[in-house]
């Protein structure tokens, strides 16, 4: 017990690392002191819901979790083994004033870590879960004397789930769905979910497999190939592949190409939402396509940092009917305010049965446009101050600069986005443009700064 | 080195001495003490009805999966009822959280072996040394799974039920006044007796962890209400237990409440008596009226120390018939190695409906003797000496007939005899007196009290 624990598994988002090195039942029993505290002195709150995900070290730190929650006077409505959805429906369904699930999302199997959320499903922000890590680092635990100690009720997520769904989707036509869980949480409910809403569903890893040994729990387009084989050989209407905690999904369509986040909330907003209107929340790294294709239906963009904490807390002060990350996270708060993966292979299911036209061809009337992704190695103690510095120098020299995450360049021909990775030594240069002999034409006019930037901050430390 | 492990399991008052830190310590001490034999452990957990329990029950688990250990959760359950079901469903531990008789504040961790015993001084020893270095296995792939299963209490009444001739007990209709003082007991009891054909008048058999109802030790003063109410309903008799439903203590059909000597045997007489002639276990505190009758039936009584785990064993080793200490913890063989008050209950239903006579006649024809308990402050260090003293210096007396150091100094005189046993806590000792009648018995504590004291002194 007397192991120090590293500042590093707490992070923007949530608190993850490496279990059996950082992450242990010991620190996660601080955690729930310090989570406990929290609740109890912060937020004047009494109880909590706690679920885990399916990786095989999830459910002794969520019991070592639950002990440190309720030495401090929580109580405790623990889901057990369920998909990210299924905990976070539980904690909006028991009005928990704080919801806990145990999870390192698309991490390898062994890793693991906690993320928080309020009752309503909106995440934790960086700033209060700061102040959980400091109850930590300070051993500040309000322990609860033994009349006030904190109870441990099971609850079963799988059955109002369910019945949720199953209230707000029926279908009519029986579309065929390839359904890749890669073995991860979605394994518990996606399948049980889309049997009972009579689609036609052919399983691709839909057993689960705590060590991800089928695919990496990080659906990248890499590893999609089996998903994209099956859309192809069984004529699926399309397919979709979760992440390991099952908060993002990526869609495959009829001809086996694989969506990106941009694109699928393209379709979602044009023709998942019965009215156009309202402010639709996307991040800046989103494809300018969004904004040509849902400004002129009636639609407003908010653009907002990158962090899928940041589009709940958007979506639920401005009341987006729609909320997109660029990184997979998909919001449609109709359902949740939170980004539960499954309601998005649900709505193109409906879409589908709407328009009646294949995917492939709602796709293709979308323009996409050729994007690159850059990364410069640069120190972590650097990287901050490069970016500051490159804020002011392009505000100067640009018209239309966003600084809201790193700095980001609109011009006519497209835009560049130029931002310090929160976890490597990185800078990334992400930029997106009208054709190809743009987008090599930006990177280079902007390449140039923040090559220029690190340089003149590693020369400064030298000289020092 | 600080103890952890008492009398009973390891106890202390919730979050203080007690805590979360400690009993996920505990948990991976003691998988890792089970991963040194066996791959794969299997773990059976359960707890009493305190507030804390789940607290403790989840930090436990953590430590244990953390080392490799498969456990199954089988929820709110009586220690024996626990104990059975490690046994029965061959798992190679239990842990039960509790902390007994203890008022609410506390709350412990006990274990249990393979055989559904009690952890032996050995076990609990290894897991002490392992908690205090702190060289944990840790698993990684391989951490331990965790299930539940809510068919325990089925199974341990079946098992019950199994040992009695259920239709005979049911016959009589008997009507018992039942006070579980809020425990776990309350789970178990009121379907078994039902079950055997009783009318309950249920006193406290609410599970509450605050213990409302009274105190959870069943002593005269805590078991007023008790002792009040089952002449009032005009039943058979009244059964009190403690927090886990380990020990069971009777009041009979006019209100007198049973020391757990006459209960004891009340259960050894008849039991002797059915088996003709066998081996029964007690602890060297129980009254001289257990041997008498088990004498009487061609019985044979061996002493051990305090404690119903070496009761326990001791009967294993002796192929006992019957076992059991005077505190209402009582033994049968039949159903398992470890004091089981619902086991209790039905066995003296069984005895009554044989019987067919009130309990307060058979508790007659148990022998009287009088007994007398002090308590004699004396330093931890000095107790070794001043008992080896006091065992010196009475082999000369006359009136002393014969020496026992089976646990502490037990003098036999003419008249009856006298036990001085170090406590194992506190610094004291404590001292009991027995003789046939109540003179005989103050003036041997006066004799007594003076030489310890003067021995104490001296030492």
């Amino acid at each position: 017990m007397n192991q120090s624990i590293s500042r590093q598994i707490f992070r923007a988002y949530d608190i993850r690392g490496l279990y059996n090195k950082d992450i242990t039942p010991e620190v996660f029993y601080k955690i729930g002191c310090a989570a406990g505290t929290y609740v109890t002195k912060t937020m004047q709150g009494t109880h909590c819901v706690v679920g885990s995900d399916i990786r095989q070290s999830s459910p002794l730190l969520a019991h070592a979790f639950i002990a440190g929650m309720t030495a401090t006077g929580i109580h405790v409505k623990h889901t057990g083994t369920t998909s990210f959805g299924q905990t976070l429906y539980m904690g909006g369904m028991q009005h928990a004033d704080l919801i806990a699930f145990v999870t390192a999302s698309h991490l390898p199997p062994e890793w693991n870590g906690i993320k928080f959320y309020y009752g309503d499903g909106v995440g934790f922000p960086e700033a209060e879960l700061m102040k959980i890590r400091d109850l930590v680092f300070g051993d500040r635990f309000e322990l609860a004397e033994w009349k006030n100690v904190g109870s441990v009720q099971s609850i079963n997520a799988h059955v109002e789930y369910q019945k949720f769904f199953l209230s707000k989707f029926t279908f009519k036509k029986k579309l065929t769905v390839a359904l890749d869980c890669g073995g991860g949480s979605m394994t518990l409910s996606a399948p049980e979910i889309f049997t009972a809403l009579k689609l036609q569903m052919i399983p691709v890893f839909c057993e689960p497999d705590p060590t991800f040994s089928k695919r990496p729990s990080d659906p990248k387009p890499k590893n999609l190939t089996m998903l994209v084989q099956t859309v192809k050989q069984r004529h699926c209407d399309f397919g979709v592949a979760f992440d390991g905690d099952g908060d993002r999904a990526v869609i495959v369509d009829n001809t086996g190409a694989i969506l990106s986040a941009d694109q699928t909330g393209i379709l979602l907003g044009k023709y998942g939402l019965a009215q156009k209107k309202g402010t639709v929340i996307v991040n800046v790294e989103c494809s300018k396509a969004v904004r040509e294709q849902l400004e002129p239906l009636g639609f407003h963009i908010k653009q907002i940092p990158v962090g899928h904490t940041f589009l709940t807390l958007e979506a639920k002060q401005e009341h987006a009917p729609l909320g997109i990350e660029s990184s997979g996270h998909l919001i449609l708060p109709e359902y949740f305010l939170f980004d539960d993966a499954l309601v998005v292979p649900l709505k193109i299911a409906q879409i589908l049965e709407i328009v009646k036209k294949p995917l492939s061809a709602l796709v293709s009337e979308i323009p996409m446009y050729p994007t690159k992704k850059e990364e410069i190695e640069c120190p972590d103690e650097l990287k901050f101050d490069v970016v500051q510095h490159l804020k002011t120098r392009l505000t100067q020299e640009y018209e239309h600069v966003n600084t809201m995450d790193g700095v980001r360049v609109d011009l006519p021909e497209g835009w560049v986005l130029i931002r310090p990775s929160n976890t490597s030594p990185i800078i990334r240069l992400t930029a997106e443009a009208e054709n190809e002999t743009d987008l090599q034409r930006l990177l280079a006019q902007f390449m140039k700064p923040t090559l220029e930037a690190v340089q003149k901050a590693k020369g400064k430390t030298t000289e020092r | 080195m600080t103890k952890l492990f008492g009398t009973n399991g390891i106890r202390g008052v919730i979050n203080q001495d007690m805590n979360g830190v400690l009993a996920m310590g505990i948990g991976s001490a003691w998988g890792t003490y089970l991963k040194k034999t066996i791959t794969r452990p299997r773990i059976a957990i359960g707890t009493d009805a305190r507030l804390s329990n789940s607290m403790l029950k989840s930090a436990v688990a953590a430590g244990m999966l953390s080392t490799g250990c498969d456990m199954t959760d089988i929820g709110l359950v009586p220690t024996p009822t626990l104990q059975y079901t490690v046994k029965e469903k061959n798992y190679d531990s239990g842990v039960i959280i509790t902390a007994s008789h203890n008022p609410p504040q506390f709350n412990g961790i006990k274990g249990v072996a393979s055989d559904g015993t009690e952890f032996s001084k050995d076990t609990e020893e290894a897991i002490e040394a392992l908690y205090f270095s702190q060289q944990y296995t840790r698993a990684s792939s391989d951490v331990g799974t965790y299930t539940t299963w809510d068919g325990a209490i089925d199974l341990y009444i079946k098992g019950v039920l199994s040992t009695v001739d259920v239709a005979r007990i049911k016959k009589q209709r008997f009507h018992v006044v039942l006070d579980c003082g809020n425990g776990v007991g309350g789970l178990v009891t009121p379907l078994l007796l039902k079950t055997l054909g009783c009318t309950v008048t249920p006193l406290y058999c609410e599970l509450d962890g605050t213990f409302p109802g009274r105190n959870s030790e069943p002593t005269p003063e805590n078991l007023a209400t008790l002792i009040k109410t089952v002449p009032e309903a005009d039943a058979s008799f009244g059964i009190a237990q403690d927090g886990d439903a380990d020990r069971a203590i009777f009041v009979d059909e006019k209100g007198t409440y049973i020391w757990g000597d006459k209960s004891l045997a009340l259960a050894g007489k008849y039991i002797t008596r059915k088996k003709k002639g066998d081996v029964v276990v007690t602890s060297v505190t129980t009254s001289t009226c257990f041997e008498d009758v088990i004498k009487a039936n061609n019985g044979h009584v061996i002493y051990t120390k305090v404690g119903s785990p070496i009761v326990a064993r001791t009967m294993m080793e002796h192929h006992a018939v019957f076992g059991g200490e005077e505190n209402g913890g009582l033994i049968f063989p039949e159903l398992q190695y470890c004091r089981d008050s619902a086991m209790t209950c039905t066995k003296i239903l069984e005895i009554l409906a044989n019987e067919k006579r009130p309990l307060s006649a058979l508790i007659e024809e148990i022998p009287r003797y009088e007994m007398h308990k002090m308590k004699m402050p004396c330093p931890n260090e000095k107790k070794e000496r001043v008992m080896n003293l006091l065992a010196e210096q009475m082999k000369g007396n006359s009136d002393v007939v014969n020496i026992d150091r089976t646990d502490g100094v037990k003098l036999f005189t003419k008249d009856g005899w006298v036990l001085m046993r170090p406590s194992g806590t506190e610094p004291i000792f404590r001292v009991y007196v027995e003789t046939k009648n109540t003179q005989d018995t103050q003036r041997l504590a006066a004799t007594y009290k003076d030489i310890v004291e003067r021995l104490i002194q001296r030492v």
